[in-house]
């Protein structure tokens, strides 16, 4: 008798996912979309109470898995990817498309399954299945989209086997123990294993994939994927190298590079991916710093993170849905058109930029809060310059070139309901996550640690509104005075310019070289082999020199001496 | 705020007309003089917010703490990224087919036409 509570809450998910593929029903597959996270988290709670559960235990050949573990940081990432699949969900209710149903299913429950997996072979298994579950949302973003997926691929299986050499490393070190808790980077497989969760979480020169995929999927899977891939990434960093050093350079300089592409990016989509990796930085940064107020905060932070960069990623979602288009240069005035969803993506923008009473309100200022009190003060800066940043892109430029700016004419009808409700019920838990009067503290009651952090002090409301209505001030200013730049239509060159024009141009130019060289050749090589197989034949041909001038037994002799040589080679071996 | 249907000049009425019945009461925020003088709005917060700096101030100092020091933060590290973004743009900016992939969907260049008026 199997018992339901050892299974992974995760493969309860893939299952319908699997059933999905083959539903030709429309209102059962999406019935299962909308049941299926909420069945997982309903498991979720039934298994775990207040102590870590180890359960799924599997031996095969030799080795151990363990496909269920869940404790205290697992728990927050688990429920957090059920609610944001029930929010995608209803986001999608109107796209009658069987693949991205099934996609979408598989995708969140390898997610799930993955936070989920107590060794690094269970989660190289699911860590694989994101990736080729997800490429599925990319491809149906149209035909422009192929080549972005097979590099989105390409990247996430590369990551997937650095992950497996990591862990094979890892676990040989380790006396075949593939247990997955804090690693380090005192080991080759340490090193090998956070650059794989690197490459999936978007490290610095790892992170076009994003850009590159994200913008060119379809409108739900967009959404679908801001989710998933990065935030298993920042999980297996956080259980994984908590409190490395490095991590609070790269996650600072994450914090930062990102902004100042997203300022020249004319497709808002593709801001918001920025936008999106500039958020990992601050995270990253966290769980470098390792202290418990840190941890706090990358867990807090990425709870609201998944709300309100979804939010983000729906609004702009409604807006190319009814217009066609996410680009910046093509937009503005809209709200006149699609007022609940300004509203919504003012929320969002509000919260991403941590407005009091908004989702990052409290969970950013503990991030800064950590590295205060640890006196890291050049990360700080570079976190408090990536604020201004934020402010800059999501703050003001999405919803300012998509709502408001010069009118562009379009009059378009408001999203669907089921994207309303989607944004609506987002944008509700952007304002309770924050809410000074019992909201935050349900957040606190998640965290991995106990909190004694107060959000709500004069001080802290103060210098942060400080900061925020002087990132505005500077915007009217520099409109005011024409310094601000207008959209421009524009392929935003970015490092992944060295694989997609520099690396594709070598190739290319080594292929024709071949080609020119094997074409040039063709006469001396048939000269060459000819020759040689003409002056074999003569050699050794019944009729040749060998057989001729020698007598017959110089041929056996010869063999037989051979014959010794190879023996004496393996004998040596 | 929303003037009555009667001071409403004809393209402003077209613009109601054409506007959502829930957005026809913000219609103010498009209007020039709104744009024009919405920089008194974070610029009045901005002071108020330095001078309540001044009675409360913060409990764990940073080194560049003094007195306004996140609004300077705040002005300086925004004017720098849009000032930044004029060479940017001209070091990095490329033709939308630049890769040869047809950029990004939008109505000119997509092939899917699934927007939905």
């Amino acid at each position: 008798m199997i018992d339901i509570l050892q299974i992974n809450p995760g493969l309860w998910i893939i299952l319908a996912g699997i059933i999905c593929a083959f539903m030709p029903v429309g209102h059962v597959r999406k019935t299962l979309v909308l049941l299926a996270p909420l069945f997982a988290g309903v498991m979720i709670f039934q298994i775990y109470g207040a102590q870590e559960v180890i359960g799924g235990v599997i031996n095969y050949a030799g080795i151990e898995f363990t496909t269920l573990r869940i404790d205290r940081l697992s728990m927050i990432w688990g429920y957090l990817f059920c609610l944001a699949g029930v929010l995608n969900a209803i986001y999608a209710l109107h796209e009658k498309c069987r693949i991205t149903d099934s996609s979408a299913l598989i995708y969140t429950g390898a997610a799930i399954a993955g936070v989920f997996a107590g060794d690094l072979l269970t989660l190289f298994i699911f860590w694989e299945l994101t990736a080729l579950s997800s490429v599925f949302l990319v491809w149906k973003g149209g035909e422009r989209s192929y080549a972005a997926g097979l590099r989105y691929l390409a990247v996430h299986v590369f990551s997937g086997v650095l992950l497996l050499a990591g862990a094979i490393v890892y676990g040989r070190a380790n006396g075949g123990d593939f247990t997955f808790g804090h690693i380090g980077l005192d080991s080759p497989g340490g090193l090998m294993l956070l650059l794989a969760m690197g490459i999936k979480c978007g490290f610095p020169l790892f992170h076009n994939w994003i850009q590159d995929a994200y913008p060119k999927a379809s409108i739900t899977g967009t959404v679908i994927l801001s989710v998933f891939t990065t935030k298993l990434a920042l999980y297996a960093i956080a259980r994984g190298f908590a409190g490395e050093d490095i991590l609070i350079y790269i996650g600072a300089v994450m914090a930062v590079f990102p902004v100042f592409f997203a300022v020249i990016e004319n497709d808002l989509r593709r801001v918001l991916a920025y936008s999106l990796n500039n958020q990992l930085g601050f995270m990253v940064c966290a769980i470098g710093i390792g202290t418990p107020l840190a941890m706090n905060g990358v867990a807090g932070q990425v709870i609201t993170h998944v709300i309100f960069k979804g939010l983000l990623f729906m609004t702009m979602g409604a807006v190319m849905f009814r217009t066609g288009t996410a680009k910046a240069s093509e937009l503005g005035g809209l709200f006149r058109s699609m007022p609940f969803t300004t509203v919504f993506c003012l929320i969002g923008a509000g919260s991403i930029a941590a407005f009091p009473l908004l989702a990052a309100f409290v969970t950013k200022s503990m991030i800064l809060s950590a590295a205060l009190e640890e006196h890291l003060y050049i990360p700080l800066a570079m976190l408090l310059f990536a604020s201004a940043g934020v402010m800059e892109h999501s703050g003001i430029k999405v919803p300012y070139f998509t709502f408001f700016s010069h009118d562009s004419g379009r009059r378009v009808k408001e999203a669907p309901w089921n994207m309303l409700t989607a944004m609506g019920l987002a944008s509700l838990l952007c304002i309770v996550f924050a809410f000074p009067f019992g909201g935050y503290q349900l957040l606190y009651s998640l965290l991995p640690y106990e909190v004694n952090y107060h959000p709500y002090t004069p001080d802290h409301v103060i210098f942060q509104l400080q900061l925020l209505f002087a990132a505005i001030t500077a915007f009217c200013v520099l409109k005011k005075y024409g310094l601000y730049p207008s959209e421009k239509r524009a392929e935003v060159i970015d490092f992944d310019w060295t694989y997609r024009k520099l690396g594709l141009g070598i190739a290319r130019w080594i292929g024709a070289m071949w080609t020119r060289l094997s074409v040039n050749m063709t006469g001396v090589r048939k000269t060459c082999v000819d020759g040689m197989g003409k002056k074999l034949y003569q050699i050794f041909s019944p009729a040749g020199a060998m057989s001729a001038a020698a007598p017959s037994g110089l041929a056996a002799v010869l063999t037989a001496g051979m014959l010794v040589i190879a023996l004496l080679i393996m004998f040596i071996t | 705020m929303a003037k009555a249907p009667e001071n409403l000049t004809e393209a402003e009425l077209e613009e109601r007309t054409n506007a959502h019945p829930m957005a026809v009461p913000f219609l103010f925020l498009g209007r020039e003089s709104t744009i024009k003088n919405f920089i008194w709005f974070p610029f009045a917060g901005m002071v108020i917010c330095m001078a309540l700096g001044l009675i409360y101030p913060p409990h764990h100092k940073a080194p560049w703490d003094f007195f306004g020091s996140w609004a300077v933060i705040g002005f300086a590290a925004y004017s720098f990224l849009v000032l930044s973004a004029g060479p940017l743009f001209k070091l990095l900016a490329r033709d939308e087919d630049y890769y040869g992939e047809g950029g990004l969907p939008d109505p000119d260049y997509s092939t899917e036409g699934d927007h939905h008026d």
